[in-house]
């Protein structure tokens, strides 16, 4: 598909490509190379990415619920990251509350360290039950000079518990994916291992990369129970710095979101050798075979059987009447990374077919699984900007957008049923059960009445007098 | 009955009432038809911005960024904001361009109008305006963003060449930071008024905009960069909130010779007076019927609700010029405004605010550079029955069980606040009634004090009587 809105910005075709026959990619710039991703972003090309902060502190760390987190930098990235991301936890400290460092003019001129050091010891103090410091590093705060890790290292003296510096300054990395990588990094350095503890661990998980968005693990977390398996920790979802800390304990990994957390699976494969499985746990077909892959590794197989049959049973008679409902609707994912490969899968389970896919911070093993998995034919988009998304919407006309809270209001200004991917309209989505309320969700978006009202009624903008005809002069 | 000031001490910002300045030089662009913003800096500092304005205006929120990388924190980001200026002129042609400054560029340095002036001469077709406003996180806060953003557009756009006596018949209206609901209703009273407003600037529509098949370009509403360029040629400039507007109301003054008159944000009945009175001061144009008649019914509103509302102490928090108006709706339902936080640092704002506070014959603590979880451990200490302020108090609120009626920027928890007003007499009545039924909401079928509770009297006591002049009476 030629791009009209991409005339004068060639740069992009080769971040576009359709799904030729046999799986070839067929590249908006004419070749059959594969489609380019993870790389920096044409400026002013209205792109959706956002910075490394975001993906370090909104996604890996934010959910961590016994932690501060406090943002060493300016208010902004501390309050716009404060508060509106689901990851759900038992407790909700690490939602409720959000600390900064509050770098003014003079500090960024004279230095940060004891204006952080301070507030360190301040935020411990009003929060003495907190179990670590979490410190994210901002733009300002990293072009300044801050040596953060020294500072970090000063308050573990002095408040006597972990304190965890986030080197996740917004300029690093192409998009938030380097963030993640960060985030992932930093814990497995400074809190993986650092306790321990005794006993028997032989039939224990940990689940790397869910981050309990509208309480996901509900959905999931009693099946792995239900084997006979103990989990330690989540990664990061509804997790305590004491869980991280012994996560190395782990007989197995299993790796969900591949995109923002294999780098621990692979370090703690490296360090203690513990194997990890990929997985996904959405849909009906993958969540069995996430449990299936993880009872053959314990050889609990029989129980799983009994498991999934069990749970199957539960939901497919709700299945099977969404899927009469959805069959044969065509479907434009849009997220963040891997989500987009986990629902293909899911959606043809609901009798839809995945259309146009695309990605803000996908890598190429991502765009690899997509195009594995989607049908001949399926455009393919990385980091596409908000007038792609717009012309797709308009000349490609899916039934359904499934995106973020961003793109909600172009598709509805367009008039696109819309369902939020991201952090859910109801939610939870995952496991068996929660595949019945992403359905129910799909239909409620695609066939509210509201449609038909705009369809029928709706009318061109009235001409406006000013705009059209430029400057109203005044009579007299 | 004395107020005092109190400056929160702590380094840690814990739960902060405000962010930071580039997404108000945004949203101040938003209110400029076809005007496009790119934000030099890095990505998040564009993204986190849009996503918080789709939150509270439930709107498509489209904002350019240089995408600045670790490379450019080395060689500059020049090349990027080249490339982005470019990109928006031809794949959009705009009515106008905005560029807002970040953390980043400014601590590398980048000169970003030579950058401009570099991209002029290599397109010289490019006519449109291109602004630059310097907006680093870590100066001021969001409210510093759309005062910068305001300035330089009354440096850079209104037409100097003017006959003398020459006019438009308009009046400039700085409205400051309000939600298009606000300005809706601002351009009713004028326009009840028989007077014409050029609005600076103007999202009534560009952020509250309706459902069109198809789609426009770019959205309806907005004033247009003709119409600011006219702006030197009205009748006199209001600005309605002091500290976002009112300095570029004086530049108004002072280089096109348009009369400034800067005025505390319009809220409940001596606020709107003061308003309407400028009006007619300038126009010489009488107070109509129907306003007349909304200010009695404010006036009625409040006499009808004074037995729920008089004595309840209230928390509010938020921008300066916010608190200011508020302050005045408080007085005048007989409500204690017991604790104004903001998280500016502002000496002469607090000052004014423990004198006008004693005028209004209300006790109140002003705490600067304050953030919401001073004032929840303030609250924990001695209670309030009631909050003000945008949507992060509700933290406070849930804890505490306290009714919180969401006033202010960003109202992301609950629905259509941003085509509320809460401006002029009939954004007074509304606010009215949505406190006293937030009241009855909480304790159902009667109201009783929080404070008296706490304090064990029954009955309202304890409430000070403030006699003809001036002095307390504690019964």
């Amino acid at each position: 598909m030629q791009f009209k809105c991409n005339q004068t910005l060639p740069e992009r075709a080769i971040h576009i490509a359709l799904k030729g026959p046999g799986g070839t990619c067929q590249r908006g710039d004419g070749t059959n190379c594969f489609i380019a991703s993870n790389v920096a972003t044409t400026p002013g090309d209205m792109t959706e990415r956002g910075c490394t902060y975001a993906g370090c502190r909104g996604v890996v760390g934010g959910p961590v619920k016994d932690a501060i987190q406090l943002t060493h930098g300016p208010i902004g990235c501390a309050f716009f990251s404060w508060g509106y991301r689901p990851h759900l936890a038992e407790s909700d400290f690490h939602i409720k509350y959000t600390f900064v460092s509050d770098m003014n003019e003079t500090n960024i001129v004279f230095g940060g360290e004891k204006k952080l050091l301070q507030s360190i010891i301040e935020a411990n103090a009003e929060f003495p039950d907190a179990k670590a410091v979490f410190i994210y590093n901002t733009c300002s705060t990293a072009l300044i000079g801050d040596d953060g890790r020294d500072v970090a290292k000063q308050a573990e003296a002095i408040i006597g518990k972990p304190v965890v510096f986030f080197e996740c300054e917004g300029f690093r990395g192409v998009s938030q994916s380097m963030g993640h990588h960060v985030g992932n990094e930093t814990i497995f350095r400074q809190l993986v291992g650092s306790v321990e503890p005794e006993g028997d661990f032989s039939r224990s998980i940990n689940i790397i990369g869910d981050y309990n968005i509208k309480n996901d693990i509900r959905t999931f977390e009693y099946l792995f129970e239900a084997l006979g398996l103990r989990i330690i920790a989540r990664f990061t979802g509804n997790v305590s710095v004491d869980d991280l800390k012994i996560m190395h304990k782990a007989a197995l990994n299993i790796v969900h979101c591949q995109r923002s957390a294999t780098y621990i699976a692979d370090m703690m494969k490296e360090k203690y050798s513990t194997p990890y499985i990929n997985v996904t746990l959405w849909g009906i077909k993958n969540m069995a075979q996430a449990l299936r892959d993880t009872a053959a590794f314990f050889g609990l197989e029989a129980r799983a059987e009994e498991v999934i049959a069990s749970e199957v049973a539960r939901i497919q008679p709700h299945i099977d009447a969404y899927r009469q409902c959805l069959q044969g609707k065509r479907v434009f994912i849009y997220q963040g990374g891997p989500r987009v490969w986990h629902w293909i899968e899911l959606l043809r389970e609901l009798g839809m077919e995945t259309e146009t896919a695309a990605t803000t911070f996908g890598h190429t093993d991502d765009y690899e699984k997509i195009f594995k998995q989607i049908a001949d034919g399926a455009l393919v988009i990385d980091n596409p900007n908000v007038p792609e998304i717009e012309e797709i919407l308009t000349r490609r006309r899916p039934d359904l957008f499934i995106s973020g809270n961003k793109e909600r209001y172009v598709a509805y200004k367009l008039g696109v049923p819309f369902v939020n991917g991201h952090t859910y309209d109801t939610g939870p989505y995952a496991g068996f059960v929660g595949m019945v309320n992403f359905a129910r969700d799909i239909d409620k978006a695609l066939h509210a009445p509201v449609w038909n009202v705009l369809h029928q009624h709706a009318r061109p903008a009235p001409a406006d007098r000013r705009t059209a005809h430029g400057f109203e002069e005044v009579p007299g | 009955m004395t107020s005092f000031l109190t400056v929160q001490e702590r380094a840690v910002a814990i739960n902060p009432t405000r962010s930071c300045a580039p997404i108000g030089a945004m949203l101040a662009n938003y209110g400029i038809h076809g005007a496009i913003t790119i934000n030099h800096g890095s990505q998040g500092c564009a993204t986190y911005p849009r996503h918080q304005m789709a939150r509270h205006f439930r709107e498509p929120v489209e904002v350019a960024t240089s995408s600045l990388t670790e490379k450019t924190t080395v060689y500059g980001g020049k090349q990027n904001l080249l490339a982005a200026l470019k990109h928006i002129w031809e794949r959009f042609h705009p009515t106008m361009i905005m560029i807002c400054s970040t953390c980043l560029s400014e601590t590398i340095g980048d000169d970003i109008p030579a950058i401009i002036d570099e991209f002029l001469n290599t397109y010289p077709d490019v006519t449109i305006p291109i602004l630059s406003v310097k907006t680093p996180s870590y100066i001021g806060n969001h409210t510093t963003g759309f005062d910068n953003f305001l300035k330089e557009i009354a440096l850079n756009l209104p037409d100097r060449r003017k006959k003398k006596g020459e006019t438009n018949g308009k009046l400039n209206i700085i409205p400051g930071w309000v939600n298009p609901g606000d300005i809706r209703e601002l351009k009713r009273i004028l326009r009840e008024m028989g007077l014409r407003g050029l609005w600076i600037t103007d999202y009534e529509e560009t952020l509250d905009g309706g459902y069109y098949n198809p789609r426009p370009h770019f959205p309806r509403g907005g004033t247009t960069v003709e119409e600011l360029r006219n702006s030197s040629k009205s009748l006199a400039t209001i600005a309605l909130q002091r500290h976002i507007g009112g300095e570029a109301a004086h530049i108004y003054e002072q280089r096109y010779n348009v009369p400034a008159h800067v005025l505390t944000m319009p809220i409940g009945l001596k606020n709107t007076d003061a308003f309407v009175d400028t009006l007619i001061a300038i126009t010489d144009h009488a107070i109509p019927e129907t306003l007349e008649v909304e200010r009695a019914r404010l006036l009625d509103a409040l006499v009808d609700t004074h037995m729920y509302t008089s004595g309840l102490r209230v928390a509010f928090y938020g921008d300066l010029d916010l608190l200011e108006g508020l302050v005045g709706l408080i007085a005048e339902m007989g409500m204690t405004p017991a604790y104004i936080l903001t998280a500016a640092d502002n000496r002469a704002w607090g000052e004014r605010m423990v004198e006008l506070t004693e005028e209004l014959g209300v006790e109140s603590e002003i705490i600067l550079k304050g953030d919401l979880h001073e004032l929840h451990k303030r609250i924990k200490q001695r209670p309030v029955d009631l909050l003000m302020g945008h949507s992060k108090g509700k933290f406070i609120a849930e804890a505490e069980n306290i009714p919180l009626v969401r006033v202010g920027f960003p109202v992301e928890d609950r629905f259509g606040y941003h085509r509320r007003s809460i401006v002029g007499y009939n954004g007074a009545i509304a606010l009215v009634d949505e406190v006293t039924n937030a009241i009855f909401e909480r304790r159902a079928t009667t109201v009783v004090s929080n404070t008296l509770i706490e304090t064990g009297v029954e009955g309202p006591t304890d409430i000070p009587i403030t006699l003809r002049n001036g002095a307390a009476h504690h019964p």
